[in-house]
């Protein structure tokens, strides 16, 4: 086989072009239809995993800052609740008193308008009352005095009369 | 061996046309198996696409490991190639051994040393090309006389022995394998049904192990181009 190949050299010359055409035929045919593919493939994923753990280092990285701010609002939004509360109370309890002593201030001018008028009426009562018995007594008097006056009640009745007019002139 | 090669010659070149159809017959093969896998690539690799990329994965390696970073990139599609046309050629011939009145037609392209050679050959063209790219043509030559000036003779044949050693190792090895898989299939036509019984499980046996030598080989061969090539592009100080 090598005295073959020594002495008859040029006889494979052919051979070794055929192998090396072929040969680059095939680096480009399969560069072109798988190995560049799926080289860019391979690179599009090991940048596209590196991309994605980044990112899920900042989300994570947001998630958390995200959790502590709802956290610090959750407690703030509390504090507030008890605030509103508290002064919801206040509030309850401000409207209340003011509707008692409003109440009790009402009751209180009822009661004295109520006495007022009680005190009115009763007096009111009274004077007419005693206009009436006024009245009453000047008639019986009348009455009795027309039954039972004598002529000599009548005589010094008439003469007190006349003296009081006397003492009338006498001042004018 | 005693085997007939139908020879043509065109313009004085001549062609075995045993080599030139085996070896246009793996790399279709090698492409066709290629071309199978590499169909609908998605960024979610589906079966076929996993094979390819482990197939593409371990070339990758083996130039990774003799040089490594960026300059390597640029021999990631050799180094596949190369990897698989070696080892589609080594595997070829335990399937196919076609001989017509004599002539072999179909055989393992790397039984013939002119097929490992011009595979070597390509290797220390793609060498010294890359080396004379990467150092400048002054420091290509300098190269040679590294360490010393009276290296220089050494590093001369170097070059030779690596071409020699590369295509003749890959040679030696598949040549042998075919040798005794050709004198077990005379073995066993010799004597009729009772021989042929008696060497199919030989032949199997060899056969498996010729698989397992011929994936070594490939293996070698690219390993050892790529620790050529690095010998070649290293920026000594």
């Amino acid at each position: 086989m090598f005295s073959n190949l020594i002495v008859g050299a040029p006889a494979y010359l052919g051979d070794s072009l055929f192998v090396l055409v072929v040969f680059i035929i095939l680096v480009a045919l399969v560069g072109k239809f798988a190995f560049g593919p799926v080289s860019k493939m391979m690179q599009n994923r090991s940048d596209k995993i590196t991309n994605d753990l980044d990112n899920a280092a900042q989300s994570r990285e947001d998630a958390a800052q995200l959790a502590a701010q709802r956290a610090t609002e959750l407690k703030s939004s509390k504090s507030e609740a008890v605030e509103i509360v508290n002064t919801a109370k206040q509030n309850g309890e401000k409207q209340r008193e003011g509707m008692v002593t409003l109440a009790q201030e009402e009751v209180q001018t009822l009661k004295q308008n109520a006495k007022k008028d009680i005190e009115q009426s009763r007096v009111d009562a009274l004077n007419s009352a005693r206009d009436d018995v006024a009245q009453l007594s000047i008639e019986i008097a009348s009455k009795l005095i027309k039954k039972e006056l004598s002529v000599t009640d009548q005589k010094s009745l008439i003469n007190s009369y006349i003296e009081g007019l006397d003492k009338q002139n006498e001042i004018r | 061996m005693d085997d007939k090669y139908p020879i043509i010659s065109i313009l004085g070149i001549r062609f075995n046309l045993a080599n030139c159809l085996s070896v246009l017959l793996c790399a279709a093969i090698v492409f066709a198996i290629v071309l199978f896998l590499s169909r609908k690539i998605a960024l979610k690799p589906t079966k076929r696409q996993n094979v390819l990329e482990w197939a593409i994965d371990f070339t990758n390696g083996i130039v990774k490991s003799a040089i490594p970073g960026k300059e390597g990139q640029q021999f990631y599609l050799f180094a596949f190639v190369m990897f698989f046309f070696v080892l589609i050629s080594n595997m070829f011939g335990l399937i196919f051994q076609l001989k017509i009145d004599g002539f072999t037609w179909l055989k393992s392209p790397t039984t013939d040393p002119i097929v490992t050679m011009s595979l070597a050959m390509i290797v220390l063209v793609i060498a010294h090309y890359f080396s004379v790219e990467r150092l400048g043509f002054g420091n290509y030559l300098k190269s040679y006389i590294k360490p010393v000036s009276f290296f220089l003779p050494i590093n001369i044949i170097e070059q030779f022995t690596n071409f020699l050693t590369l295509s003749l190792r890959l040679y030696g090895n598949i040549f042998a394998g075919e040798v005794l898989l050709n004198l077990l299939v005379k073995m066993a036509f010799s004597n009729g049904f009772g021989t042929m019984i008696v060497t199919a499980p030989i032949q199997m046996v060899w056969q498996g192990f010729s698989v397992f030598i011929g994936s070594i080989q490939a293996f070698v061969f690219v390993t050892l181009s790529m620790v050529y090539i690095s010998e070649k592009i290293e920026i000594e100080d």
